[in-house]
């Protein structure tokens, strides 16, 4: 009885806060999906065409490579997000106050330029004849020229790396936040029953910040399966030695933009939503993120 | 990294220089019509800018709506997504519309997007004689004249006279010569180059003039796709060993490394096979190659074969179906390509080889005299502009990207041209299918 009263009274007190977003999720979030979800399923004239949209798209000898790509670089992209957002938080959470906010400024400032940009920056830092880094280009990748560099097999790392140098910075700040909210007298009683600081990292910090980690990669996931912006600055900048349907996405866009096919786009963007959506249902009943304190 | 434009795209080369100086530069003359008036709204490149504002200038009873965009160029879609959305609303299409993407008026002439005009019968006949036969036929899809080009990109050979005549070499005339000479350079000097493989584009600038099947609309909507015809093998085997010894290295010249390593601080470049926009935009500019050395010369043939030629690009103009004003429409067109005004010297207003032939050579004629050159390319030029093989048509999906992912990036990775061209074959009919066209390999 006392739960359900508090529960009432907290919707109209969230109300508010979310009120003034609530048109723009209205029109930019919710009715285009309406709209692509009944693009995906009709056809040119509006007439009913059911799944063949879908397996239309699926036959496209674009469609599996593009979602080949999108694996691998989802997987390296997250893995790369997991292991070292984290590590960096818990490393940084143990240090003196003052080293840590130097850090934590110094990983946050890539993550200030807008996703294009960063992107541009990287196009010099791929590019042997002028990247400060053409050492490394040279011997890790045998790079003597840009098109050695963005050779195929390396794409998806490549992408990996970028998102991550962009991104990684604004999730470790949030893990910080996140390892600042457990009380220091939790710590002080691990300490005091022996515990050091890797078991109380470990044993003790991770598992208190496993939601804000779910947080993460959820929306990282759905992030990772949409990728446009790189593949198609690159693309343009190697005059074509990227394809222009290399992600799933640019599929989409071309489909759209270049063939007139809505919904054939439409089909691939409800693809993608799905495997969004099936990414956060894993994470979020995996993590029990939305679980009430145990 | 360099982010030009670098598609198709002749002119995009071309800074847009000082519109005003161009403006009093060019304001005599003008082939100004009578007839033309009313409200026309123009989409033109940067580069095409300063042409529409000529015309502005000099034609005050035509109001007139000026409307920049990238062009397409550079694979972009904007026409694409513009030409949808006016569809789809049923009114704002402009009336004239210039592309930098060379293959953009044949989905323009089809369904869905069905924008372009046929010409003939409205642009003046008389006029028309003026192009060249490849040309009109480049821009004829389905019977139908959809465009005109505003300017030609035939391919021609390009020399650097001063080096060869340092090491004595004699300029070649056929494939055959060029690739002995190629071997002999990468024996005699190496390090200097004969062409190079590493453009979106450089299958229309080795495979195209040896008349390889691999663009051929044959009826409407099917397409030959043949990268195993004798036409495209004999060319690969003749290439593989020229890329793998260096003397045709599979790199761009739009990128800082090429003009590093070849360009005018090291003037590496001894021959090189490109359209007639490379000139002096490319090598005086972008490579740096020093005034006196270049020149072009005819384009290669295969032994004692009748010459043909490839191209790359040439923009054209498109005038849209739905125009209410057909008459200043096609003034405009008219003004664009065959007014003296324009087309009379190389320049801000004409960057490009005119189309029209009666302008064109008056546009030789100044070329001829700029000092850059070593020696007068408008001669081989003006032959190249009717080489160009027919056979090589323009289709609805781009095949540079094609060319680009499933050939290029294998070069740049040490295998043989030969090897890749299966690969060619299957990228683009399968690009052909996906675009709606019905594939012939044989």
């Amino acid at each position: 009885m006392e739960a359900t009263r508090t529960r009432g009274l907290h919707i109209p007190r969230g109300l508010p806060f979310v009120l003034p977003y609530l048109p723009f999720l209205i029109v930019f979030g919710i009715a285009p999906t309406i709209y692509a979800l009944e693009l995906a399923v009709t056809n040119v004239d509006g007439s009913w065409a059911g799944v063949d949209n879908f397996t239309r798209t699926y036959d496209d000898f674009r469609f599996i490579p593009a979602f080949k790509h999108i694996l691998v670089y989802t997987v390296v992209w997250l893995g790369a997000l997991m292991v070292f957002v984290v590590g960096l938080a818990l490393l940084l959470h143990g240090r003196a106050n003052r080293v840590s906010a130097t850090y934590r400024f110094l990983f946050y400032i890539p993550g200030a330029l807008a996703g294009a940009a960063a992107v541009v920056i990287w196009l010099f830092m791929l590019d042997p004849t002028v990247s400060p880094g053409a050492f490394l280009l040279r011997d890790l990748l045998g790079a003597s020229i840009f098109a050695q560099s963005i050779a195929p097999g390396n794409l998806p790392y490549i992408f990996a790396m970028i998102a991550f140098w962009t991104g990684a910075g604004g999730w470790i700040v949030v893990m910080y936040g996140a390892l600042n909210t457990i009380p220091p007298d939790l710590e002080e009683a691990a300490r005091i029953d022996g515990a050091g600081p890797f078991t109380i990292a470990f044993r003790l910090k991770l598992p208190l910040i496993r939601k804000w980690i779910a947080y993460m990669l959820i929306l990282s996931f759905a992030l990772g399966t949409q990728l446009f912006v790189e593949p198609e600055i690159v693309q343009h900048a190697s005059f074509g030695l990227v394809s222009d349907t290399w992600s799933t996405n640019q599929l989409a866009y071309q489909l759209a933009f270049r063939y007139a096919d809505f919904n054939g786009a439409a089909a691939i963007a409800v693809d993608l939503l799905m495997i969004g959506l099936l990414g956060a249902v894993v994470i979020v009943t995996r993590s029990g993120l939305f679980r009430a304190e145990d | 990294m360099k982010l030009k434009r670098r598609w198709l795209v002749p002119a995009s080369l071309v800074a847009v220089a000082a519109t005003t100086g161009a403006l009093v530069a060019a304001s005599t003359g003008g082939a100004s019509s009578e007839k033309a008036s009313g409200s026309i709204t123009v989409w033109v490149d940067a580069v095409r800018l300063p042409v529409a504002k000529l015309y502005v200038k000099t034609h005050p009873k035509v109001k007139v709506n000026v409307v920049t965009y990238d062009g397409d160029g550079n694979g972009a879609t904007t026409m694409q997504t513009k030409i949808q959305l006016w569809n789809r609303t049923g009114k704002g299409w402009p009336d004239v519309v210039f592309s930098e993407q060379a293959n953009d008026p044949v989905w323009m002439a089809q369904p869905p997007f069905d924008f372009a005009l046929n010409l003939k019968g409205v642009f003046p006949a008389s006029l028309l004689k003026g192009w060249p036969a490849p040309s009109l036929a480049q821009c004829t899809v389905n019977g139908r004249l959809v465009c005109l080009q505003d300017n030609l990109a035939q391919e021609v050979l390009y020399v650097n006279k001063k080096l060869m005549g340092q090491f004595g070499y004699k300029v070649p005339t056929t494939w055959q010569q060029w690739a002995a000479l190629g071997a002999k350079v990468a024996k005699e000097h190496p390090g200097y180059i004969i062409g190079n493989m590493g453009e979106s584009f450089s299958h229309w600038l080795y495979l195209w003039p040896d008349r390889c099947p691999i663009s051929q609309v044959v009826a409407p909507k099917t397409v030959r796709i043949n990268s195993a015809d004798v036409h495209c093998t004999r060319m690969a085997t003749l290439l593989d060993p020229l890329i793998k010894s260096g003397v045709v290295p599979p790199e761009s010249v739009f990128t800082p490394a090429f003009a590093q390593k070849y360009g005018g601080d090291n003037d590496k470049i001894l021959l090189m096979p490109g359209p007639t926009w490379y000139a002096k935009d490319i090598f005086g500019g972008t490579l740096k190659v020093p005034a006196g050395e270049m020149t072009a010369a005819l384009p290669l043939r295969w032994k004692n074969e009748a010459p043909t030629t490839g191209q790359v690009g040439g923009g054209p103009w498109i005038v849209s179906k739905h125009t209410k004003n057909v008459a200043a429409a096609i003034d405009f067109v008219k003004f664009a390509t065959t007014s003296r005004a324009v087309k009379s010297k190389p320049g801000a207003l004409s960057p490009g080889f005119p189309s029209y032939g009666p302008v064109a050579t008056m546009w030789l004629k100044s070329l001829n005299k700029d000092t850059y050159f070593a020696a007068p390319p408008g001669a081989a030029m003006k032959a190249a502009a009717g080489l160009v093989w027919k056979g090589w048509s323009m289709v609805t999906y781009p095949d540079q990207p094609i060319w680009s992912t499933s050939v290029v990036t294998q070069l740049v990775a040490g295998k043989a041209l030969s090897d890749q061209l299966p690969a060619l074959g299957e990228g683009l009919s399968n690009n052909a299918k996906a675009a709606g066209y019905k594939v012939v390999n044989k």
